[in-house]
């Protein structure tokens, strides 16, 4: 259940939810994309309340698989272009080609770290103002984290305002522009990165442990 | 293409291989039903060898003394249709890969999805029956390659239809039955598929909701027929059939926005 939560995520920023399990990170994403109904609140883009067309404006990479696992990856990469006029191919073959992908095999067969590859090339191949992830980092191997870490500081996500919750953040924590931290569907504190770094001397682990284990 | 129209192609595409299994089913089951049938009786015929008391083998006749063969793999076809209706919701939210995600955040009204999965069950119906109509040519074809022609004599379609219970069923006498038959049937699907929503909606509640959305639709159309039938003397049968026509169209507005309303601002995954 969420409760109070305010926070802005803009264009060009990386912007994370940061909280231990439990805590409401999915729950926002579900809430933004419209999975989960709200009882009360509100959620604007571009300052306009959500619609239809927010599905052409912002893309969402949950943390597991969202096509049917009969389908072969390049079915559906040819589902979203079908669906998605945003569907950018030049940048999806990009993609495919990027992370080692391919296009012949089963989504069903595809491991942990592969499949969250797939999962953020639907995302990214989307011309989308936004793109929000969920735990995009969540128990892939130390290569597969690295070839999608190396996604956040490209041109894929220049421009685009980028919302990602994750819960580890070791080795992460330098891609993020801004943090916001929640416990139990509060946000606790909201900050940015870089000046909490220059003002306070504290990296975005030391304010988690100040928040989580007082 | 619409984006509708392209949610039906999916939809189809993914039971292709039941669709296929099922006819193969039901041709295996018919065909071997067909050819036991016409050897054990040409064998007879011939061990009788009485020109005078065998009367010719008609087909009709052929498709009569078959009849388990045609029912048992539509009773089978009907417990996968049922248990497909059921499928083709939960195969997307149950599992590793929860395909509901992608169907709900799809650029289209989701009244789309259900009308797709819908018509994809419609379908899956009507090719069942157009495959039985084309096994029947076959079936004629194989009964013609068998039988000699001096022991033949033709059947006319409506014969055939008559002479076996399942095919009765399958293609009533009339259009006005066949649109009450079908149409009770894709009502009795909707009503199933709300009560689904109500359950993906809420939950562990939502069963419960579910149940009783299917008994009160059920009860409702008892009542409306018991009750109408108790006052015969005053409707005639036309106005018996439209008055139940109408509780059944009460019944599938109720369904169809009932559903749209859970789908458009109830539903999670």
């Amino acid at each position: 259940m969420l409760n109070g939560v305010t926070f802005t995520a803009e264009k060009g920023q990386i912007t994370c939810l940061i909280g231990i399990n439990g805590a409401g990170k999915t729950t926002i994403m579900k809430a933004i994309m419209g999975l989960t109904p709200l009882k009360s609140g509100s959620i604007q883009i571009d300052g306009q309340p959500l619609s239809k067309g927010i599905y052409e404006k912002v893309a969402f990479v949950p943390d597991h698989l969202t096509m049917p696992l009969g389908m072969r990856l390049s079915e559906g990469i040819q589902f979203m272009q079908d669906f998605y006029a945003s569907w950018n191919c030049e940048r999806s073959s990009e993609l495919m080609s990027f992370f080692k992908l391919n296009p012949k095999e089963r989504i069903g067969n595809l491991s942990k770290g592969t499949a969250a590859k797939y999962s953020l090339l639907m995302g990214l191949s989307q011309d989308t103002d936004y793109v929000l992830m969920d735990e995009p980092f969540s128990g892939i191997d130390m290569f597969s984290r690295e070839s999608i870490a190396e996604v956040f500081s490209s041109q894929l996500v220049e421009g685009r305002g980028v919302l990602l919750t994750t819960h580890e953040i070791n080795d992460m924590e330098h891609l993020f522009d801004k943090a916001v931290l929640l416990q139990d569907g509060i946000v606790h504190k909201s900050f940015d990165c870089e000046e909490m770094r220059i003002s306070e001397g504290k990296s975005v682990i030391d304010v988690m442990r100040e928040v989580y284990q007082s | 293409m619409s984006r509708y129209l392209k949610l039906v192609h999916m939809e189809i595409h993914r039971f292709r291989y039941i669709l296929a299994a099922l006819m193969c089913i039901i041709a295996i089951f018919q065909i071997t039903g067909l050819i036991r049938f016409l050897l054990r009786e040409l064998g007879h015929r011939e061990l009788v060898n009485d020109q005078y008391t065998l009367k010719p083998l008609s087909f009709a006749w052929t498709i009569f003394n078959t009849q388990r063969w045609f029912i048992a793999p539509m009773l089978i076809c009907i417990a996968v249709l049922a248990i497909y209706v059921f499928l083709i919701w939960y195969r997307d939210w149950v599992g590793r890969s929860t395909f509901m995600y992608r169907l709900l955040m799809l650029p289209t009204a989701r009244l789309h999805i259900y009308l797709a999965k819908m018509t994809a069950i419609f379908l899956f119906v009507l090719s069942m029956l157009s495959f039985q109509m084309f096994l029947l040519v076959v079936e004629n074809i194989i009964y013609k390659l068998i039988v000699p022609a001096d022991l033949r004599v033709d059947s006319f379609f409506s014969e055939i239809i008559n002479s076996n219970q399942a095919l009765e069923i399958l293609w009533p006498h009339n259009f006005e039955q066949f649109l009450y038959v079908y149409g009770l049937g894709f009502l009795v699907i909707i009503v199933i598929f709300t009560a689904i929503l109500l359950e993906r909606c809420y939950r562990g509640i939502g069963i419960l909701y579910g149940i009783v959305y299917i008994a009160a639709c059920i009860l409702l159309y008892i009542l409306s027929y018991s009750l109408l039938d108790s006052y015969e003397s005053y409707l005639y049968p036309s106005e018996m059939y439209a008055a139940v026509m109408s509780v059944c169209g009460v019944i599938l507005i109720c369904s169809f926005l009932l559903s749209f309303r859970l789908l458009s601002k109830k539903i999670t995954v």
